[in-house]
């Protein structure tokens, strides 16, 4: 196998970046012209080998080719990224630290005066979107609930009764039960599992809860072996890769949630680097070959440039804004 | 195809000289990942994963897979040697190993994890072969009310390590439950003791504290210069005696069933595994008394338990398609990228790719066996090391694990105050053991009680209607009430109870 050797170097290489790892990079601007002139430090708020970290390695080494700079990725994970948006926002805004960016957490940690977050929504200057996964529902394939309404029914019938699963407090899923009540008067019992979704369908596998909220991304592993049946996605359009399954829209209940993963510099960044680190972005997004990497990670590409992502940060922090305080009263 | 000819297909591919070399580096590099304290082994496949995407997926997949097995060996080696727990799950490794280390047998300790480890991953590797099936339905009755009451048996266990003084014991407890109540509320969203920092927001990371109370505790009271420092074993005493394996060998059977069993419920660490077997140990063992005091059922239980739950944790990967834990997690985006969906229908759609991972788990439990039993001499020569220098280096090396969890220098406060706690920790004589328990298993007992009234709408009912939740706690009172008449007697004949920890 001639592929073996080839591997191994890169194995050799991995320790050695290992050991780098540690090591951030500092020094001075440089003018706008020549960027990048030194390497870009990546802060991501999850731990290594999330998907939110997944999807940014992906990208950090296509970058690297293209822009002909390194990238460091840096995890800090703690605290829904709010410690890694506190570092993005007090940075030097020059181009040279940029964040993955992900809704909800970006909006929450501010909308939520208990977390005394240090940065507002102003503090960010949006580079662009990677992935939106939209929240789904799904029940148990024995369930009598097919459809969005009959879940909305089932849920008149006995209200607060059927549980749900949510990643915690203030979660997308979350936010996704209280907008449903909103439009339809249809009352779910939140479940916070704030471990996190594996520990949510694992409960909802078990049978100790009625109804699985989740990112479409993590359902179609478990739809397709036939664990679960997916009644609806939360989103504008039917899932690509769920071409069955309607839309609670599409059933007459206006609700939109998903989570989404992008990138930031912090607010101040000259406009060519966001729009050079962002034209290269999209670039490699193009690529069918990246799409494919993509998509085979779970990951479901839905590129934004600077100023739509900034359109759809502000459109997101709208909603959420108004579900939030219902969110609190809820939980 | 019947499975046994299957795994035989599947050794025949996972003993190529390709993969073959590629669990041994993978064993390797996770070795020398645990041996990094903050540095998991998680971390170190979730940035190997883009480089194996040029590879052939099995030989991929076996590389990462030793990696994650190899990493929970690399722990224990720090453990034992220096004081300092590598990961959580080698924490109460450090207890007896470290005592035995200052006794001059580290060899023996090193030696007898890596047979314990050997043995609890096979036993849990068969138990994917054989069982796969029925043991992951067992893993999903296992919800949070069934799993607060198996918590409650693990605190019941308390008791046992509480030791001479129960009031110090106590003490101990309480004071890592309230570092384990730090964070967010799982339930009203709001910070706990955080002191506005969101640092603090997911909890205190517990590799820092332990890291301070083992690691730095231990340099700080040793700087007296009365206290016993680790000496190098003689060629002599590198290999367990016959006696050793005699006491290690219950102590390995038992450590692997509670392995086996907690890895199949996902989302639970292998701390908690390595805990429970530690505990039971020191309820049940023969030599219970010693433990604490550099007995070898307090290595082998806990490193038995926490290889055979980090293989027992492929089975809900296999079968459900559930990482149970978050470096199975960044396996199954191995799998995920190779363009393979993990869970039941893997088995009909790549079985020969799935029979050679399982096949390799077997392989690569040999291989580390292999690889660290002869290496156990190797390791052991730190300990010729003056030991003026190795406190340095001791030294440097706490500070950069304790920074590398996070990236963040908060967590080198952490582990510096914890280190003071820990220094006084051993001045009053206080024991170690229950804080390491409370602060463990603090989170999931906080979120199991809080999931389980959610599902039950508020009523404390749930954990008695349902019928394992209700043995779990009928064997949690049965330990308790056993402590409790046991202590009173030996106090009646005038004899010590439990030995301190």
């Amino acid at each position: 196998m001639n592929r073996a050797p080839r591997a191994l170097t890169l194995a050799g290489i991995g320790l050695a970046c290992l050991s780098l790892a540690a090591c951030s990079q500092s020094g001075t601007t440089t003018a706008a012209g020549d960027y990048p002139a030194k390497p870009i430090e990546l802060v991501i708020g999850y731990e290594a080998g999330g998907p939110t970290d997944i999807g940014a390695r992906m990208l950090a080494k296509e970058l690297e080719d293209k822009l002909d700079a390194t990238i460091t990725v840096v995890n800090k994970p703690a605290a829904n990224s709010q410690v890694a948006y506190t570092a993005l926002t007090q940075a030097k805004p020059d181009g040279y630290t940029m964040a993955a960016t992900t809704f909800p957490s970006a909006i929450m940690t501010v909308l939520d005066e208990s977390r005394g977050a240090s940065y507002e929504r102003d503090s960010f200057a949006p580079v662009a979107l990677q992935v939106i996964d939209p929240t789904a529902v799904a029940v148990a394939p024995d369930s009598d609930i097919k459809t969005p309404k009959d879940l909305v029914e089932a849920a008149k019938a006995k209200p607060g009764k059927l549980r749900a699963t949510t990643t915690g407090v203030a979660s997308n899923e979350h936010f996704a039960l209280v907008s449903l009540k909103e439009v339809s008067g249809a009352e779910l019992a939140p479940v916070h599992f704030a471990d996190g979704s594996t520990a949510a369908t694992t409960a909802f596998l078990g049978g100790n809860t009625d109804v699985l909220l989740t990112n479409v991304s993590d359902l179609q592993p478990l739809a397709e072996s036939g664990k679960v049946r997916i009644v609806g996605v939360m989103d504008a359009e039917r899932a690509e890769s769920l071409p069955d399954v309607p839309t609670f829209k599409e059933s007459g209940y206006d609700v939109e949630i998903s989570s989404s993963r992008g990138y930031a510099f912090p607010a101040g960044t000259p406009d060519e680097v966001v729009d050079e680190m962002s034209t290269a972005i999209g670039e490699i997004m193009e690529d069918p070959a990246f799409q494919k990497k993509m998509t085979d990670a779970g990951l479901a590409p839905s590129y934004l440039d600077a100023d739509e992502y900034s359109a759809y940060w502000d459109d997101t922090e709208k909603t959420f804004g108004d579900l939030f305080p219902l969110v609190k009263a809820d939980s | 195809m019947d499975s046994f000819t299957a795994l035989l297909d599947g050794f025949a591919s996972a003993l190529t000289p390709q993969n073959l070399l590629f669990a041994l580096i993978g064993c390797l590099l996770g070795t020398i990942l645990g041996i990094l304290p903050g540095i998991g082994s998680t971390a170190g496949m979730a940035i190997l994963i883009p480089l194996t995407l040029t590879m052939d997926p099995a030989s991929a997949i076996i590389m990462l897979a030793a990696i994650f097995y190899g990493g929970a060996y690399g722990g224990t080696i720090t453990s034992v040697l220096l004081n300092i727990p590598g990961e959580g799950e080698s924490a109460i490794t450090c207890i007896d190993g470290y005592q035995m280390t200052l006794r001059g047998r580290a060899g023996a300790a090193l030696a007898t994890a890596g047979i314990g480890s050997f043995i609890g991953g096979t036993i849990a590797t068969l138990a994917l072969v054989v069982a796969a099936k029925p043991l992951s339905e067992l893993g999903l009755r296992i919800g949070p009310p069934e799993f607060f009451s198996l918590v409650l048996i693990g605190l019941a266990l308390l008791v046992g390590l509480v030791g001479r003084s129960v009031l110090k014991g106590v003490i101990s407890a309480c004071l890592g439950l309230l570092i384990a109540m730090v964070g967010i509320d799982p339930v009203m969203g709001l910070p706990r003791f955080t002191f506005d920092q969101p640092h603090f927001f997911d909890g205190i990371s517990y590799v820092p504290v332990l890291v301070g109370i083992f690691g730095l505790g231990e340099l700080l009271a040793t700087s007296g210069g009365a206290a016993p420092k680790p000496t190098a074993p003689t060629l002599r005493q590198l290999l367990p005696t016959r006696t050793d394996l005699r006491r290690a060998a219950p102590a390995i059977g038992r450590g692997a069933s509670i392995g086996t069993v907690i890895g199949l419920i996902p989302g639970v660490s292998s701390a908690i595994s390595s805990l429970l077997a530690y505990s039971t140990e020191k309820k049940i063992s023969r030599h219970r008394t010693e433990l604490g005091s550099g007995a070898i059922e307090g290595v082998a239980a806990p490193e038995t338990a926490n290889n055979s739950h980090s293989n027992a944790a492929f089975i809900p990967l296999f079968t459900l398609g559930i990482p149970a834990s978050p470096a199975i997690a960044v396996l199954m985006g191995a799998f995920l990228q190779n363009g393979l969906t993990p869970g039941p229908q893997l088995f009909t759609e790549a079985p020969d790719l799935v029979w050679t991972v399982i096949a390799s788990l077997f392989v690569g439990n040999l291989l580390l066996l292999v690889l660290n039993v002869p290496m156990v001499g190797l390791w052991t020569r730190i300990l010729a090391i003056p030991y003026s220098v190795l406190r340095a280096v001791i030294f440097a090396f706490i500070v950069i694990g304790s920074y590398a969890v996070n990236n963040s220098v908060i967590d080198i406060y952490v582990m510096v105050f914890f280190g003071i706690v820990g220094f006084v920790f051993r001045q009053v004589h206080l024991p170690l053991a229950p804080l390491v328990l409370t602060l463990i298993l603090g989170p999931f007992i906080e979120s199991a009680l809080r999931e389980s009234l959610q599902i039950s709408q508020g009523d404390f009912g749930i954990f008695v209607d349902r019928p394992l939740s209700l043995v779990f706690l009928l064997v949690a009172l049965a330990i308790l009430a056993a402590s409790v008449l046991s202590a009173g007697l030996k106090r009646k004949a005038g004899l010590p109870t439990d030995a301190e920890v």
